[in-house]
């Protein structure tokens, strides 16, 4: 890769100043005052515990479908389609939640986690599985594939598992298996400790496991792998799975957490600033957590930001995605060696 | 030097790539109507000379001049104005399209916007004419053989008006007879007054073709000699810089039980001359057997459906008596496979990780590399300093990523991680392809010791000359068929030349269908 | 079911077919000088909010259009330019592209027509349709070719100009080199990037007239993500179509043709979020049994026996 490690918190940091700056430049064409806006942002993010709660709230499902693209992108594999398996996973949740009655709180828990990570996993491997098999394009099978997930859970909490309140929603779950808030009156909940857990567990098995060693080198070059006798059709499959299960985890999380229910459209494209924050870190797993708090505090603070500062919220995502624009560019700040020789020391020699 | 004397001169030509310093004061001078040949070994910087004349790199700095004129900021569009074509060793044509649209590319007969296709025939039709050559313009890239895509490789420079021709080892895919075919249009071309610049390895046919041979020697311009004031053996010194003596002695061994045996094997092929139909032989213990063939004649589809990675459609393959047929590239190498794969930026490297994950790509799952899922790294750090010791790969420094190392301590990666697994047989593809001679020579001998330890060894190469000084017995292989199996003894570079064409063998030990 | 399967299925085929044509278009050109261009629907998405904001701003779908096509050749030159110029990953500035198009229009919206959702007005100019009153007595002609809205005709010929400029002309025929085997086109003096950049621009034009038609031909209004997966559908149909601008048609045909039937089946008790969602699940069974077949073609063109 063009970006040496050495250079890549810098670059990160260059690139992070650029995309401010464009927000600065864009709110002052328009009429607003981009410094206010900025301090409003990060008051909404971080100050008061209603805020920092939000911004641990959002964070939760941003780190865990970061990490999930991640990790597909370790196999060489664009999960485009995580958002759809959040919302399959929600829905398993939701309904494991509420329709299993009588078993003990944290088994009843495990339970509906294992069914979002199953739902998750399982969708995931469709792409992956059309892709080994037959080269199908992966993107696209990921993205059309996340909304047929959409549609799905519309229909089911629309149709046969409504709640009948006139809302499209599941019945609330079982009292045992919600997580509990953490940062009261914030959504915060005990969600991110099981995120932060499933984030390190990921973690590790990249870097210390053979697993981790099968996905790197799959990852960066299957025929190798093929050859040294590492299936990498099947590792591939694995990866998209474990990168799916991790979107199911986040969904059932926002569905256990957050709302108690699965709420129709809920996500609103969540687990697009999930892509976002792996693409700006060049997918580096280590580097995800600390993107994902980022885009989490940008999105916290954008409500205040509109608030006090009357800038429209969603400047936040121009801003983001002018941020992810800049990081796609791998050689946006290598200094170019000067193409010219001419004009330098082998000019004239005879 | 009178500059007119000339139609090419570069003087102190230098450039340096991110890893290499590929061209150290490099010269060359080019006059009209001669065969100039440009040798040295693989990483010489030949190419990188002969890229910058046609304006593919820049140079970093120094002087080229075309009838004297001083080039600056050259590019492709500007060397073919100039009268400089090049044919690149590896084709510049698109398989999709037809002979007809590479040739007219970027030079296409126009009647307003579209392309005039039949101002275009008329015009190509005119140098086949001219040089006799056998080409059909209508058929796609890829519905033709290496020898005619090279013709029309020669006719595109021709019809973007080159007096220039670069041949960048246009040999290398040719068998001998071929050869000798190409050398004919080539001096056709220089009688009728073009200037041709020869790039190759091969000392013989330098020889027979060339009237001036430029040395270069890891990238610095070492002499221009006249072709009658040399010779062979002074060229090759010229070239290492040192007497070589690649002709290492067979090693003795006792030759016992047959380790690999394939029996009438079909397997899919990439082209329709490369699909393997119905091929039989041994490989015994303490035996190294060399399979020789032009480029694309099922040697590598051969290799591949052995080691597990293309799929059997017929036929068996025994490994050491067990049926290993299409195993997987696993089970195989667990049977006892190991495997030397002929492309090791593909296949044989993982260019973006380090020597050590490289090294201990087939071990890293097993004890004590490995308990569990766990991985030792502490393991495994001793075990990649044992084997870049024990088989002397510089850098030596297990955590540097491969990408930077060059060809032959690269290959050495593969060798080392092979050779340490220890099998039964060993198939060797290619194994000093784009590698240096010192690397050459200690990988020859690697080869050597292991038949010396009673193991099988499959040798596959386009390089004759390596098969014949390598193998007990030679296997030619011509659109994946056997075209001969012939003893050692008895094999030279006629013989089993004219079976690599196709051709009859005049001695055979069997014949195979 | 002759409420399902009538004449007028034809019209409502084409119509439902053009926007998708016009983003496969899109995704095609830059196919052949292999960019695989994941952005089509941020392109779209983009031209079709500016679309109604000219349109409702000066009053003619005309400068409408050329301002959207004029929004697209900016974003597919910001993909081109990242790409080509800055090593950008295609499907990595794709994707960012979308979700940039996504933000921008959303924020557009509240800025300047000072709504978030959905934004319609009787004062968005929408493309005219081209009436032949000659047909308005025949009952069939009237059915199928009357009332045509000026770009899905244009769409079509859109097919045909393309078609032209990729296999007829010296521009074309430079193009498929360089997107099959670019260093040909560099050792023949081709200016590899320029090609590329030239491409792209063509790229934004059909992108901007796929998401003009769209907010102004296809409907008359903008609201957010209206595009809501049709680029990605015209990347999978040029997927399909091989890169051949007819194929590329007769791939987004039988997708509107199934859109269509799906929307009349609706009246059968078909839930609505199975008929949103049949062009997805059908555009996945098309692309990955297009793909199983090549894979079959391809095991039984190499195999010796």
């Amino acid at each position: 890769m063009a970006v040496k490690k050495m250079n890549r918190y810098v670059t990160l940091l260059l690139t992070l100043l650029l995309s401010l700056a464009v927000g600065f430049v864009f709110m002052l064409i328009l009429g607003y005052q981009p410094l206010d806006a900025y301090l409003q942002l990060f008051r909404g993010a971080f100050i008061g515990s209603v805020n920092l709660g939000t911004t641990l709230q959002k964070f939760v499902p941003i780190l865990l479908t970061g990490i999930g693209f991640a990790v597909a992108a370790k196999v060489g594999c664009f999960n485009a389609g995580i958002e759809g398996e959040l919302y399959l996973g929600a829905m398993a949740a939701a309904l494991t939640g509420h329709y299993i009655k009588g078993l003990p709180a944290p088994l009843h828990l495990l339970i509906c986690f294992l069914a979002a990570i199953i739902v998750g996993a399982l969708w995931a491997a469709i792409p992956a599985l059309l892709k080994v098999k037959w080269g199908v394009n992966e993107i696209a099978v990921c993205i059309l594939a996340g909304y047929v997930a959409k549609y799905i859970t519309s229909y089911l909490c629309n149709g046969p598992f409504s709640a009948g309140s006139g809302v499209p929603q599941t019945p609330q779950v079982e009292e045992g298996v919600i997580l509990p808030y953490i940062m009261e009156p914030s959504q915060a909940n005990a969600g991110i400790f099981i995120a932060v857990l499933a984030v390190a567990a990921v973690i590790w098995l990249i870097y210390r496991s053979t697993i981790g060693y099968k996905f790197t080198t799959v990852g960066l070059n299957p025929y190798h792998a093929d050859y040294m006798g590492i299936n990498s059709k099947k590792v591939i499959v694995q990866g998209m799975m474990l990168s799916g299960a991790l979107g199911g985890i986040a969904g059932a999380i926002e569905v256990l957490g957050t709302y108690g229910y699965f709420l129709d459209n809920f996500s609103l494209n969540i687990a697009n600033d999930g892509m976002l924050s792996s693409m700006i870190v060049w997918n580096d797993i280590r580097l995800v957590p600390v993107m994902s708090f980022f885009i989490a505090a940008l999105k916290a603070g954008a409500l205040s930001m509109e608030r006090f500062a009357g800038v429209p919220r969603s400047i936040v995502d121009t801003i983001t995605a002018i941020f992810v624009v800049f990081a796609t560019m791998e050689t946006l700040f290598t200094i170019k060696k000067k193409r010219k020789a001419k004009s330098g020391k082998g000019g004239k020699k005879e | 030097m009178a500059a007119e004397e000339y139609i090419v001169e570069m003087t102190d030509i230098d450039k340096s790539f991110p890893a290499v310093h590929a061209v150290d004061g490099g010269q060359f001078n080019l006059k009209k109507g001669e065969i100039h040949s440009l040798i040295g070994e693989n990483g010489a910087g030949k190419s990188t000379m002969m890229k910058m004349l046609y304006g593919l790199y820049e140079p970093d700095g120094g002087t080229i001049r075309i009838r004297g004129k001083e080039m600056t900021h050259l590019n492709p569009g500007i060397a073919i104005g100039e009268g400089i074509g090049m044919v690149h060793q590896e084709f510049m044509l698109v398989n999709e399209l037809t002979v007809l649209e590479n040739v007219i590319l970027g030079f296409e007969p126009r009647k307003g916007v579209t392309i005039d296709f039949d101002e275009s025939r008329k015009r190509i039709s005119k140098y086949i004419d001219t040089y006799h050559m056998d080409i059909q313009p209508d058929k796609r890239i890829n519905q033709i053989s290496v020898g005619e895509a090279q013709r029309v490789e020669i006719i595109k420079t021709l019809y973007r008006g080159a007096e220039v021709l670069i041949l960048d080892e246009p040999t290398a895919v040719l068998t001998p007879q071929e050869c000798e075919q190409l050398f004919v249009i080539l001096k056709g071309l220089r009688d009728s007054g073009k200037s041709i610049v020869f790039i190759s390895h091969k000392l013989n046919e330098v020889m027979e073709i060339s009237d001036r041979i430029t040395v270069m020697r890891q990238g610095k311009y070492i002499r221009t000699v006249n072709k009658e004031d040399t010779d062979t053996k002074q060229l090759a010194k010229m070239m290492v810089g040192r007497e070589v003596f690649l002709n290492i002695e067979k090693a003795k061994s006792k030759i016992g039980k047959p380790i690999l045996e394939v029996k009438d094997l079909w397997t899919s092929g990439e082209k329709e001359l490369s699909k393997i139909r119905g091929v039989s032989f041994q490989v015994r213990a303490g035996e190294i057997v060399g399979i020789a063939g032009v480029d694309g004649n099922g040697q590598s589809e051969l290799v591949e459906a052995i080691a597990g990675l293309r799929r059997v459609e017929k036929g068996s393959i025994l490994l050491d008596g067990t049926d290993i047929t299409n195993y997987s590239p696993r089970k195989a190498r667990e049977a006892g496979l190991t495997h030397i794969p002929e492309d090791r930026n593909l296949r044989g490297l993982n260019r973006s990780l380090s020597i050590e994950d490289n090294l201990i790509a087939w071990k890293f799952q097993t004890k004590p590399y490995a308990s569990g899922i766990v991985r030792r790294k502490k393991e495994v750090r001793g075990f990649a300093e044992k084997l870049i010791k024990r088989f002397d790969i510089r850098p030596a420094e297990p955590e540097v990523i491969t990408q930077s190392l060059s060809g032959g301590n690269a290959q050495k990666i593969v060798v080392a991680r092979e050779v340490d697994a220890d099998g039964k047989l060993l198939i060797a593809s290619q194994p000093s392809r784009g590698v240096d001679i010192g690397a050459i020579e200690s990988i020859r001998k690697i080869l050597n010791e292991v038949k010396r330890q009673g193991k099988g060894i499959l040798l596959v190469s386009a390089d004759l000359e390596e098969v014949l000084a390598l193998s007990d017995t030679i296997i030619v292989m011509y659109e994946g068929k056997i075209r001969g199996i012939v003893d050692s003894e008895e094999a030279g570079t006629d013989n089993v030349g004219m079976m690599m064409l196709g051709e009859s063998p005049e001695n055979h030990d069997k014949e195979v269908s | 079911m002759s409420d399902v399967f009538n004449l007028s299925l034809i019209y409502a085929t084409i119509r439902s077919a053009t926007p998708i044509l016009f983003a496969a278009l899109c995704a095609t050109i830059t196919q052949q000088a292999d960019i695989l261009n994941i952005g089509t629907e941020g392109i779209m998405l983009t031209s079709a909010f500016v679309a109604v904001l000219t349109s409702f701003m000066t009053g003619s779908w005309l400068i409408a259009i050329l301002i959207a096509v004029l929004s697209g050749i900016v974003m597919a030159l910001i993909m081109a330019v990242a790409n080509i110029r800055y090593n950008a990953h295609i499907a990595a500035i794709g994707i960012a592209i979308n979700m940039f198009a996504l933000a921008i229009t959303k924020f557009g919206l509240k800025q300047f027509l000072g709504t978030s959702g959905t934004f319609t007005s009787p004062d968005i100019a929408a493309i005219p349709r081209i009436h032949i009153a000659a047909f308005d007595n025949i009952p069939v002609l009237n059915e199928v070719f009357n009332n045509w809205c000026v770009t899905e005709v244009f769409g079509i010929i859109m097919v045909v100009v393309l078609w032209f400029l990729l296999f007829r002309t010296v521009w074309g025929l430079r193009v498929r080199c360089v997107g099959r085997l670019p260093m040909a086109a560099e050792t023949a003096g081709i200016k590899v990037r320029a090609l590329k950049y030239q491409v792209m621009i063509i790229s934004g034009i059909l992108g901007g007239l796929a998401g003009a038609h769209l907010s102004l031909g296809y409907s008359q209004m903008f609201a957010d993500n209206i595009t809501n997966g049709r680029g990605f559908l015209g990347v999978a149909a040029m997927n399909f179509g091989g890169m051949n601008p007819f194929l590329v048609w007769a791939g987004t045909l039988l997708f509107g043709f199934i859109d269509s039937v799906g929307s009349r089946l609706q009246s059968y008790g078909l839930p609505s979020q199975f008929v949103l969602m049949l062009p997805y699940v059908f555009t996945i069974t098309v692309l990955a049994v297009a793909m199983w077949r090549k894979s079959r073609k391809e095991i039984k063109a190499k195999s010796a026996l």
